[in-house]
């Protein structure tokens, strides 16, 4: 008696695949999606004519439906390369939305429990491999192996192999699929069923019941001997039978009769899927409407516990996991979504647009009272990394880490109008800026948002927000009119001008430091199609074209705001800077008239000007997960003026080889229109904001520090690297931080927020009388 | 002038590419809707940046309603004959009679080795396409008597059951260059299917491998004529004519009606991954081409 082994009781469907009618099995599996059923599956006899092909079959019901697990009942794996199988199999799950289950066997008719000559001569006769029951389960083993490998796209190492059937020199690996593909064997075969203990996700039986506990006997001891847990491996079951008025025998009979029968085979012999074979429309229909959601009742009220609402992590994905995290304590609202080292998610998760990562779990939440979980479970683990992810492209965010926890707000990406009037706008931190300038467009609207659109709404929008459209609509936090946030201690509350205003003022500036955004409001501007230029200049005279681009751009009216951006020499190439320049006017004759006096500033090697939507500029990002390694090297910096002192700095750094990238952003405009004690965010009076990437950390401080720390005047924490503590200060003048580390005493004070240039807390005031321990 | 009489089709030759995950599938889906023949796509099952060529046709031909699918082309040596005969009838079945076969000899030996497939030379490659072509047709011909035998060098088929056979009469389309694989072309080929960027001579260079397709179809007792030339092409739009295929709509239209009516080609593919390219393709240039050559065709019966 091998008993259950915990899984979710699930029900599947196998429909024979004939092809003299194609659109018969699509329907049934149309309507077994319809009736609830969670798979559906196909044979895929070796030599069968009568049949469609099981993969094409799939991949057409898959086009055709919505939520219903696919999977072959099962496929011949000696006729398809391992390989190719792998490949179909991400591809089949990243179009189906992680549907795929995928079943394997060896072809061989008679271990798959039907009647008729061996399996394994048809497969030979069709042009497979000459396999005897032996070597064809030796073959599938290694066809396992190979499977699971090309699948492990979170491996930069290509596939080397060398079995006695299969042989890989080199494979890439990947796509990743939309979830971890199962792989389940068919067969009853005891080498077989002893390679579904060592290697597989699941046994697909098609037993009678007298052979199912010699059977699962034969798994688990495999299992255990491969030291893993026989719990781990779903037990599904192929099922048939007849339903009538009266009891005929085993599953012939009326629909409490079938529970009667089912209820001991989940109950005592673990099967955790039922799946019944029938091309019978009414039969399926009756099975789900009558015994599946009896048979669940029955089942738990036969079992201590009920069963599971979730898949269970197997041994080798808890093998990967991070010490120090109470992984079995994840709250149940986050479970779901909750990604950890060994989950097929985690290569999509883990890393983020400039840096490599490693995090030891990665929460999802998706809506407040999850955030406010996810910050429970944070508290209980103050001794780890806590970062906090948006878009996940900040430089200087630390939303990854090693070993930590990361809080991904990916999901709560609501982009809604609120009023259209006033042109008031409800985001999401999780949406990214091109998304907003998208849904914006229809409108006419757009909001000034950095000048990348994969970036993150919640991680710019605490921070500043220097955009394309700066100059003439300041930054992004001038829109924000409410914000809704979780604080530290997982309170939910609304902060504005008039709620809260002295944590609305400290969220626009140092968000990071004082809770999670939940909601963005937003008063958006009307902006209609805008002038973009794109300038190649020459750049051999740095100093002066720094020193002019400058002028120009200060010069230029509100609605030009441009960036330049700078390399380091190269060998046997003439020094050249792109410019970048939006103007906010769709008049081609004023879009000409404030673009010349930034073209002039150089003579161009190319030029290109066009009118264009804002929305377009920023549709400039990929939908593909970040993969980065390593670590940004970065410095960063506010300044009033590009004085001819700045740029000759700026043209010696450029000119050292330490730094790759160089950018100056022009700010300015509307944005010092602001009082600077209305944010956090203070420094009004910068005109610029200049960035440079290098490849080390220590030579590009000494020199940034030496060459343009004189000229700075503030810096913009987004872009910044470097974690001496200096930094904090520098991002904040000295009243704006007695106020921020006052607020922080209030709202943080145990300093759950501290990954993101963190602001120490004012202290408490000492007791009068320190008592000793 | 060559031309081989047959109606023009236009497609599209789209990227698989896995990321966006429906970006391909959205492309066929335009090029439905847009009314083009054929969408397509390349077959490169070493690539993990590409889905499998053919689980996206058939999710693809499930999501499309009118226009034909096909690889383009089929990579032979990672797929198994029979498997594939049964694969492409199924898929014919499920979509209507919608599926054509492009298929190659395959090139990227190293590749194809390191994914566990059998490195072929050249020469050999071409038998064994041969060879596989002939296991599909077998296949196919459901209502021949007895069971399919091959005995290939390549390929052995030793007695599996005939079927089932696609819903319309499936065209099977090579993708050549080299004289040898021409002449296959000719020999058993439905169609032949190169890429315009791969010949160095440009469309001139068409001239001497219809050549080759002709002697190998006469050589056969072919009609020439039984064999459509296709031909993959880029390009660009643009408001003012610069080179082949590259300038407004128009000027496509008369670029491709030059080569349809000069080299024969009756299937024109483009290369596009933009709804926007595909939609204009569809709507000025396939209509605009049909009727100059309809035209021209006419003028030449006279």
């Amino acid at each position: 008696m091998s008993g259950n082994y915990g899984h979710r009781l699930e029900f599947g469907t196998f429909i024979t695949p004939v092809n003299a009618s194609p659109e018969t099995p699509v329907a049934l599996a149309r309507r077994a999606e319809a009736l609830g059923y969670d798979l559906v599956t196909f044979p895929d006899d070796p030599d069968q004519p009568a049949h469609l092909d099981a993969w094409t079959l799939l991949s057409w019901v898959a086009g055709r439906t919505d939520r219903i697990h696919l999977a072959a009942n099962v496929l011949t794996a000696p006729l398809r390369s391992p390989a190719v199988i792998a490949r179909s199999a991400a591809s089949l799950d990243l179009l189906s939305g992680g549907r795929l289950q995928l079943a394997l066997g060896t072809g061989d008719r008679v271990a798959a429990g039907s009647a008729g000559a061996s399996g394994l001569d048809a497969v030979e006769a069709v042009g497979g491999p000459r396999l005897d029951p032996r070597t064809a389960v030796d073959a599938l083993d290694e066809s396992i192996d190979v499977v699971r490998a090309v699948l492990d796209a979170g491996d930069p190492t290509p596939v080397r192999y060398l079995g006695d059937h299969h042989r890989l020199a080199g494979a890439s690996r990947g796509p990743l699929p939309a979830h971890h593909i199962p792989i389940w064997l068919g067969g009853s075969d005891p080498r077989l069923l002893r390679l579904v203990g060592t290697k597989a996700d699941g046994w697909l039986a098609t037993s009678g019941p007298d052979d199912l506990g010699t059977a699962n006997k034969i798994i688990d001891e495999a299992a255990r001997a491969a030291g893993r847990d026989p719990a781990e491996i779903r037990r599904l079951l192929n099922v048939s039978g007849r339903f009538s008025a009266t009891r005929q025998g085993f599953l012939h009979g009326p629909a409490a009769d079938w529970v009667e029968d089912l209820l001991p085979l989940v109950v005592e012999h673990g099967i955790g899927t039922i799946v019944l074979m029938t091309d019978d429309g009414a039969t399926l229909e009756r099975f789900a409407r009558e015994v599946a959601p009896a048979l669940r009742e029955a089942v738990d009220r036969a079992l201590p516990a009920p069963l599971p609402r979730t898949a269970r992590r197997t041994a080798s994905v808890r093998a990967k996991r991070r010490p120090g995290i109470a992984y079995d304590e994840v709250p149940a609202s986050l479970a779901d979504g909750a990604v950890e080292p060994g989950d097929i998610a985690y290569a999509h998760v883990k890393s983020t647009y400039l840096r490599g990562g490693a995090p030891g779990l990665v929460l999802r939440p998706r809506d407040p009272a999850e955030v406010a979980d996810a910050l429970a479970f944070a508290r209980a683990h103050r001794h780890l990394p806590l970062g906090v992810r948006s878009g996940g492209h900040g430089i200087s965010g630390r939303s990854t880490n090693d070993g930590g926890l990361v809080i991904s707000l990916a999901r709560m990406n609501e982009i809604r109008v609120l009023d259209e009037a006033t042109r008031r706008v409800r985001i999401g931190p999780g949406a990214r800026w091109m998304d907003v300038a998208a849904a914006l467009a229809p409108y006419g609207w757009a909001l000034t948002s950095g000048d990348y659109g994969g970036v993150g709404v919640g991680g710019l929008a605490t921070a500043g927000g220097v955009g394309w459209l700066a100059r003439k609509h300041g930054l992004t936090i001038d829109h924000l009119r409410a914000v809704e946030l979780v604080l530290a201690d997982g309170t939910q509350v609304r902060a504005s001008d008039t709620e809260n205003p002295d944590l609305f003022w400290a969220v626009r500036g140092a968000g990071a430091n004082f809770g999670i955004v939940t909601a963005f409001e937003f008063e958006v501007d009307e902006v209609g199609p805008v002038g973009w230029a794109q300038f190649a200049l020459d750049a051999s005279r740095p100093t002066d074209l720094l020193t002019r681009w400058g002028a120009a751009v200060e010069a230029a009216p509100r609605d030009l705001t441009s960036a330049i951006l700078m390399g380091p020499p190269r060998p046997g190439q003439p020094p050249v800077a792109q410019v970048m320049a939006m103007v906010d006017s769709d008049d081609p004759a004023t879009i000409v008239a404030q673009l010349q006096p930034v073209a002039d500033i150089a003579p161009g090697y190319d030029q290109s000007v066009v009118i264009t939507s804002y929305a377009s500029v920023m549709a400039n990002a990929s939908d593909a997960p970040h993969q980065a390694q390593g670590e940004p090297i970065s410095r960063t910096g506010l300044l009033a003026h590009l004085t001819p002192e700045f740029a000759e700095a700026a043209a010696r750094l450029l000119a050292s080889g330490v730094v790759y990238f160089f950018h100056i952003r022009s700010i300015g405009g509307a944005v010092t229109d602001v009082d600077p004690d209305a944010m956090a965010w203070s420094h009004r009076g910068a005109n610029f904001h200049v960035t440079a990437f290098g490849r080390h950390r220590g030579r590009l401080d000494a020199l940034w520090d030496d060459l343009l720390g004189p000229h700075l005047r503030g810096t913009y924490l987004s872009f910044e690297t470097d974690l001496r503590p200096e930094r904090v200060g520098e991002a904040f003048p000295p009243r704006t931080l007695a106020r921020l580390r006052t607020l922080k005493r209030r709202y943080d004070p145990d300093c759950l927020f501290r990954d993101n240039f963190a602001i120490a807390p004012e202290p408490t005031p000492e007791p009068s009388a320190r008592t000793t321990p | 002038m060559t031309d081989y009489g047959h109606d023009l089709l236009f497609g599209a030759f789209v990227t698989p590419t896995a990321q966006p995950v429906h970006h391909a599938v959205d492309l066929a889906v335009t090029a439905d809707r847009a009314g083009l023949d054929l969408v397509t796509f390349q077959d490169h099952p070493y690539q993990p940046r590409f889905h499998d060529t053919w689980t996206l046709l058939s999710y693809a031909a499930a999501r499309t309603e009118r226009i034909h699918l096909s690889g383009n082309v089929l990579n032979l040596p990672l797929r198994q004959p029979a498997v594939l005969a049964r694969s492409a009838a199924s898929l014919d079945l499920l979509s209507g009679g919608r599926f054509e076969l492009g298929i190659g000899a395959g090139g990227f030996w190293d590749a194809i080795e390191a994914m566990g497939g059998r490195r072929l030379s050249p020469g050999q490659a071409v038998d064994a396409l041969e060879e596989a072509i002939h296991v599909i047709r077998e296949v196919w011909a459901a209502d021949r008597p007895g069971g399919i035998r091959v005995d290939g060098t390549y390929y052995r088929v030793q007695g599996a059951k005939r079927g089932p056979a696609p819903a319309h009469d499936v065209k099977v389309w090579i993708g050549a260059y080299k004289p040898r694989m021409l002449r296959l072309t000719g020999r058993v080929a439905d169609g032949w299917l190169p890429t315009l960027q791969y010949l160095s001579g440009g469309p001139a260079d068409l001239t001497a491998m219809n050549a080759h397709i002709d002697e190998g179809a006469v050589a056969a007792g072919r009609d020439p004529a039984g064999v459509r030339r296709l031909l993959n092409i880029g390009g660009r739009f643009a408001t003012n004519g610069r080179a082949l295929l590259d300038g407004p709509p128009e000027q496509w239209a008369e670029d491709l009606a030059g080569l349809a009516l000069e080299y024969g080609v009756s299937a024109f593919i483009l290369a596009a991954d933009d709804p926007a390219t595909l939609e204009l393709f569809a709507a000025e240039v396939a209509p605009a081409t049909r009727e100059l050559v309809a035209e021209e065709r006419a003028r030449a019966s006279r």
